[in-house]
């Protein structure tokens, strides 16, 4: 399967839908806009950033008002579409386990997997608006 | 499962290291010699940064 090259706007390739589907699964941005390998590298990588956040029991950002840098961190944490939303659907503890010797670096992995798919929904944009080979 | 979690800070480090270096690897560059040489320069970069910064903070544990 050959990627796309070529620095051109996809006419029949909506961006606000490749954007949409890039914050809903990572990846699938690229994947609609016909950069099946490089859409499942992102898949792997983003997903397994979110897992092992999870996993070192960080915590899924919520906005509290007598922290404002939560607004940021909420923002990032949401970035990562479906994944959170079915994470804080289906977690025992969304707040994560602040005792738990990771925990300050489940909390930097779950950051860092919404802000990849963020930027993962810029990616799809620009790819779709031609901005980008 | 709980066991299989590593609690080591340089393996922690060295797998966000690599985690990191091949997203931005293959969102910055098309080629693939390029993906491999910005993907080699990101980990030594993070790793070895990591390393450097932990060693400058060694006599100010606190």
């Amino acid at each position: 399967m050959s990627e796309k090259n070529q620095s051109v706007a996809l006419p029949d390739r909506s961006p606000v839908l490749a954007m949409a589907l890039a914050w809903a699964v990572p990846g699938l941005g690229h994947f609609y806009l016909g950069r099946r390998r490089t859409a499942a590298a992102f898949l792997v990588i983003v997903t397994a950033t979110f897992l092992i956040g999870l996993s070192f029991q960080g915590r899924l950002y919520s906005i509290e008002r007598e922290q404002p840098l939560t607004i940021l961190a909420t923002f990032a944490v949401y970035g990562a579409g479906l994944w959170n939303v079915a994470a804080r659907a289906f977690s025992e503890n969304p707040v994560g386990m602040i005792l738990a010797p990771t925990y300050e670096y489940g909390c930097a992995f779950l950051l860092t997997a919404g802000l990849m798919n963020l930027l993962l929904i810029l990616d799809a944009h620009d790819i779709a608006r031609g901005r980008k080979p | 499962m709980i066991a299989l979690i590593p609690t080591d800070h340089f393996v922690i480090m060295t797998l966000y290291a690599l985690l990191v270096s091949a997203f931005f690897s293959l969102l910055w560059r098309q080629d693939r010699r390029e993906r491999w040489k910005l993907f080699a320069t990101l980990v030594a970069s993070l790793v070895l940064g990591g390393l450097a910064v932990a060693w400058l903070m060694y006599p100010f544990p606190r």
